[in-house]
C-alpha cells in the first residue's frame, strides 16, 4: 500500500476490532439476496394480511360499509374480542374446533398405522392396493364434502338406505342434524381424506427400519407385540411427529368438508371457528368481529404447532 | 325504516290492479300481435357483457334467450357467477365490498336491494318513462332510494298452498279424518288445520311428511316471519326495535318446534333449501305446504314430478291466530347493474332483454312466476284459459288475490340479511328442541338488538 493510500485508508484495524461497517461489507450477501424473493412473497402472502387482519379486529369494519375500517377508536379496540368473550357460540366453535382436530389427527395414525403395518406385510398385490389407499388424497376436500353430504343424507343418503334395507333402522336417521351423529360425521369424511397421507408416510417410515433389529429380536423369542412395542414404535416415532404436525397443520383443509355437508349448522351444533368466523364475515358481513376470531385460531394453530414443534427438537436431540 | 305492512301494501295494489285488468280483458284478440323484445336496437359488436345470475330450479332456463340477444347485437354475454339466491348475495358481497367486481349485470332482490345501493348503478336515466311504465309502478316505486331506481324486476313470487288433490279427496281418508277430528277433510284454511292434517296424514301411513318448510338462511327466517304475522306479530316495531319474542312470535315458533318434534316434516328439515323442499315434494312425500309459485311448471311437468304432475293443488295461505291474515311472503327477484361495470350501456340493453315482454311472458306462462309487467299478466291470462287443466288458470285467479290481499315483503331495511344470518341458527334450536321457545325467542331478540346497535342503527 503507498504512503497516501495508507494515509487515506486510515490506520489498519486491530484483529478482532473490524468496524460494524467493515463487518458488514466483508459479509457475502449473495446467499441473503437469493432469499429475498420469497421474503417478499411471505410478507405479501402472509405478513401484510396478517397484520391487516390483526388491524381490521380492532375495528368495526363491515364488508358494506367500507369506511367502517377508519373507525379506529383506541377506547373501543377491544369491542370485537369482548363480544367474543361473551358469544356462547364462539366457545362452543372453539370447543368443536379442538375436538375435531384431536379425535381426527389421531384416529387418523391410529388407522393410518395399521394399514401401513399391514401393507409393509404384504408380499404380493402391494402395487394395486398402494393405489386404492391413495384414491381418497385425489379428491378435492369439496367433493369429498358432497360425497359424504350425500352418504348421511337422510332421505335419499347411501347410509339411511341401507341400514332400511338390512333393518337395522325403521325410521330414516338425520344423520347430519342430530347430534353427536352430525360431528361424528363430519370427522369421518376428514379422517376418510387424511388416512392415505398418513398410511404412506407410515409406510415409508416403517419400510426404512433395519430387518436386522427384527431378525434379532425374532432369535432372542420376542412376541409380535415386543417386537412392535421395543423396535417398531420407539424408531417409528419421528415419522409419528411428522403426520401429526402434518395433519395439525392441514386439518383446517377440512373447512370445505364442513362447509358443505353442514356448514356449521344446525344451529351451530357443528360449528368450528373456521365456518363461524367465515358466516359472520361473508354471511353477516362483520369483518371486524370475524377478523378477532381468526385471531383466535391463528393463536390456537401456534399452540399445537408448537407443541409439536417440541416434540420433534426433542427427538431430534435423543437421535443426537 | 319503511314500515313493511305499508310498503307490502304499495307493492301489492297496483300489482292487483293489473293482473284484475289483464283478467277482465283477457278476451282481447292478443293471439294477433306477438310480445316484443327490447334491447335489440344496439350494435354491440366486440362488447362482452359479463351476468352473474341466480341458479337452480327454474331460474336458469331464462338464460337460454341470451342467445337471441347475441345473435342480434353481436354482443358476447359470459354468465360469471351461477348460484342459489344465498351463494350469489355473498358472491356480490364479497366483490363489491372487495371492488373485484367482475360482471356488468348482477341479479337483485326486493328484500336483498338495500344492502347493495352503494354498489349499483341508478338506472332511472337508462330508461325512458314509457319503458318504465311497463313495469308494476309499486315494485318501481319501491326501488327508488334516494332517487336512484336499484333494480328492474325480472318476476315477483308470493308463497302458496300446494295440496295433494289424491289425499284430500280420497274418501277412505275423509271418513276417517272426521271421525277423528269432527270437522271435513278440506283444504286447509289455518295453520292450526295443516298441523292437524299433517298429523293424520302420516298417522294414516298415506303419506311421508305432513308438511315441510326450509329450515335455514333466509328461507326459514322468511317463513318464520309469514307465520308470525299470519299470528298477528311482526319482526320490528317503527323504530325497528326486534318485537318478535311475542304471542304471535312463540306461537309461530311453537308451530314449527312441534312439526318437527312429532316427525310430520322431514329430520333433516335444519339442512333444506329450496331445492331440498321441492325435490320433496316432487317425490310425492308432502302432503300440503307453503311454497312459491314459480315452481309450479317444474311440478306440472310429467317427466320432472310424475308423482305430482297433475295431482295437486293450490290454494291461498292458511291465517294465523289473526283470523284475517293469511301468510303471503312475496319479493320480486331482479337485474341491477354493476357502478363498476365499464360496459353499463351495453348491460343496460342485456337488462332491457331479459326483462322484455317476450323473455318474461316465456318465463311467466312456462314456470308460473308471477308477472311485473302489464303487458305479460295480460297474455298469460290469456294463454292459460284454456290448456285442459283447470288449474292453469285458476292459479292466476288465485295470484291475483294473493297479491292484492296478502302480498307481504321482509322488512326493508340494509342489514336484513346480516339479521336473518345471526337470526336464523338460534330459530333452528328452538325447532330442534336445543331450547325452549320462549329462551329461544328472549335471545333471538337480544341478539338481534345487540347487532342493529353495533351496525349503528
Amino acid at each position: 500500500m503507498t504512503t497516501q493510500a495508507a494515509r487515506l485508508s486510515g490506520p489498519p484495524p486491530e484483529p478482532g476490532r473490524e468496524s460494524f461497517v467493515t463487518r458488514l461489507r466483508r459479509r457475502n450477501w449473495f446467499p441473503y439476496l437469493m432469499t429475498v424473493p420469497a421474503v417478499i412473497v411471505v410478507v405479501a402472502v402472509v405478513i401484510y394480511p396478517m397484520a391487516y387482519s390483526l388491524f381490521v379486529s380492532f375495528t368495526p369494519f363491515h364488508l358494506l360499509r367500507p369506511d367502517t375500517t377508519s373507525q379506529f377508536v383506541v377506547d373501543n379496540m377491544f369491542d370485537n374480542y369482548a363480544r367474543l368473550a361473551r358469544d356462547d357460540v364462539f366457545w362452543r366453535a372453539l370447543w368443536n374446533t379442538i375436538l375435531f382436530m384431536v379425535v381426527t389427527v389421531n384416529t387418523s395414525v391410529l388407522i393410518g398405522f395399521g394399514l401401513a403395518m399391514m401393507l409393509a406385510r404384504m408380499t404380493f398385490a402391494m402395487g394395486p392396493v398402494r393405489v386404492l389407499l391413495m384414491i381418497p388424497m385425489m379428491f378435492a376436500p369439496v367433493l369429498i364434502g358432497f360425497q359424504f353430504a350425500w352418504f348421511f343424507n337422510a332421505t335419499v343418503g347411501l347410509v339411511n338406505n341401507a341400514l332400511l334395507t338390512l333393518g337395522f333402522i325403521s325410521e330414516p336417521v338425520a344423520w347430519l342434524v342430530d347430534e353427536p351423529s352430525g360431528m361424528i360425521s363430519l370427522m369421518l369424511a376428514s379422517i376418510w381424506m387424511t388416512v392415505p397421507v398418513v398410511t404412506i408416510v407410515l409406510l415409508a417410515g416403517r419400510l426404512s427400519l433395519s430387518d436386522e433389529l427384527y431378525d434379532a429380536a425374532s432369535v432372542d423369542g420376542a412376541s409380535v407385540y415386543q417386537r412392535m412395542r421395543h423396535i417398531t414404535l420407539p424408531q417409528m416415532r419421528p415419522f409419528f411427529v411428522i403426520v401429526m404436525v402434518l395433519l395439525s397443520l392441514d386439518i383446517a383443509r377440512a373447512y370445505d368438508i364442513v362447509r358443505i355437508m353442514t356448514d356449521g349448522g344446525p344451529a351451530h351444533r357443528t360449528e368450528l371457528i373456521w365456518t363461524y368466523a367465515g358466516q359472520l364475515a361473508i354471511r353477516g358481513s362483520q369483518f371486524g368481529l370475524a377478523s378477532a376470531m381468526s385471531m383466535t385460531g391463528v393463536v390456537l394453530g401456534v399452540v399445537f404447532t408448537f407443541i409439536l414443534f417440541r416434540q420433534m427438537m426433542g427427538l431430534r436431540k435423543d437421535m443426537g | 325504516m319503511r314500515d313493511s305492512k305499508s310498503m307490502s301494501r304499495r307493492l301489492a295494489l297496483p300489482m292487483a290492479a293489473a293482473l284484475a285488468v289483464t283478467a277482465l280483458g283477457a278476451g282481447t284478440a292478443l293471439a294477433q300481435d306477438e310480445p316484443a323484445y327490447a334491447g335489440l336496437d344496439m350494435d354491440l359488436s366486440g362488447t362482452t357483457i359479463k351476468m352473474a345470475a341466480i341458479g337452480g330450479g327454474n331460474y336458469e332456463a331464462m338464460y337460454d334467450s341470451i342467445s337471441m340477444f347475441e345473435e342480434e347485437t353481436g354482443a358476447d354475454v359470459e354468465i360469471v357467477f351461477l348460484g342459489d339466491g344465498f351463494e350469489i348475495d355473498r358472491y356480490l358481497k364479497t366483490n363489491y365490498a372487495a371492488g373485484t367486481v367482475d360482471f356488468d349485470v348482477a341479479w337483485n332482490h326486493t328484500s336483498f336491494m338495500s344492502q347493495f345501493t352503494n354498489f349499483v348503478e341508478p338506472l332511472q336515466d337508462y330508461f325512458t318513462e314509457e319503458e318504465l311504465a311497463a313495469f308494476s309502478p309499486s315494485i318501481i316505486d319501491a326501488a327508488t332510494i334516494d332517487g336512484n331506481l336499484q333494480l328492474i324486476p325480472r318476476h315477483a313470487d308470493i308463497s302458496a298452498l300446494y295440496y295433494r288433490t289424491d289425499l284430500y279427496g280420497d274418501e277412505a281418508l275423509q271418513a276417517a279424518f272426521e271421525e277423528q277430528y269432527g270437522y271435513p277433510l278440506e283444504v286447509p284454511t289455518t295453520l292450526d288445520q295443516i298441523y292437524e292434517h299433517s298429523e293424520f296424514f302420516v298417522g294414516e301411513g298415506a303419506i311421508l311428511y305432513g308438511t315441510e318448510f326450509a329450515g335455514q338462511e333466509e328461507a326459514v327466517a322468511g317463513r318464520f316471519y309469514e307465520l308470525l304475522f299470519a299470528n298477528g306479530g311482526d319482526y320490528f316495531d317503527a323504530d325497528l326495535s326486534p318485537i318478535f319474542d311475542s304471542e304471535a312470535g312463540i306461537a309461530s315458533a311453537q308451530w314449527m318446534r312441534d312439526l318437527y318434534a312429532n316427525g310430520l316434516v322431514p329430520p333433516d328439515t335444519p339442512n333444506l333449501l329450496w331445492d331440498g323442499v321441492a325435490a320433496n315434494w316432487c317425490n310425492g312425500d308432502v302432503a300440503v305446504y307453503l311454497e312459491w309459485y314459480g315452481w309450479y311448471g317444474y311440478f306440472q311437468d310429467p317427466e320432472s314430478c310424475p308423482e305430482v304432475a297433475g295431482n295437486f293443488g293450490m290454494a291461498r295461505g292458511p291465517v294465523g291466530m289473526d283470523a284475517e291474515t293469511h301468510t303471503g311472503w312475496a319479493g320480486a327477484h331482479a337485474f341491477s347493474v354493476a357502478k363498476d361495470s365499464e360496459n353499463k350501456e351495453a348491460a343496460v340493453q342485456l337488462v332491457k332483454f331479459l326483462t322484455s315482454e317476450a323473455v318474461s311472458f316465456d318465463e311467466s306462462n312456462t314456470f308460473g312466476f308471477l308477472p311485473v309487467r302489464s303487458d305479460v299478466s295480460e297474455r298469460v291470462v290469456a294463454a292459460n284459459a284454456d290448456t285442459g287443466n283447470p288449474l292453469d288458470a285458476e292459479r292466476w285467479e288465485l295470484a291475483n288475490l294473493q297479491v292484492s290481499e296478502d302480498f307481504r315483503t321482509p322488512p326493508l331495511f340494509a342489514d336484513w340479511i346480516s339479521f336473518t344470518n345471526e337470526w336464523y341458527p338460534t330459530l333452528q334450536s328452538i325447532i330442534l328442541g336445543d331450547v325452549s321457545v320462549e329462551d329461544g325467542l328472549a335471545k333471538g331478540v337480544a341478539d338481534a338488538a345487540d347487532l342493529l346497535d353495533s351496525l349503528g342503527y
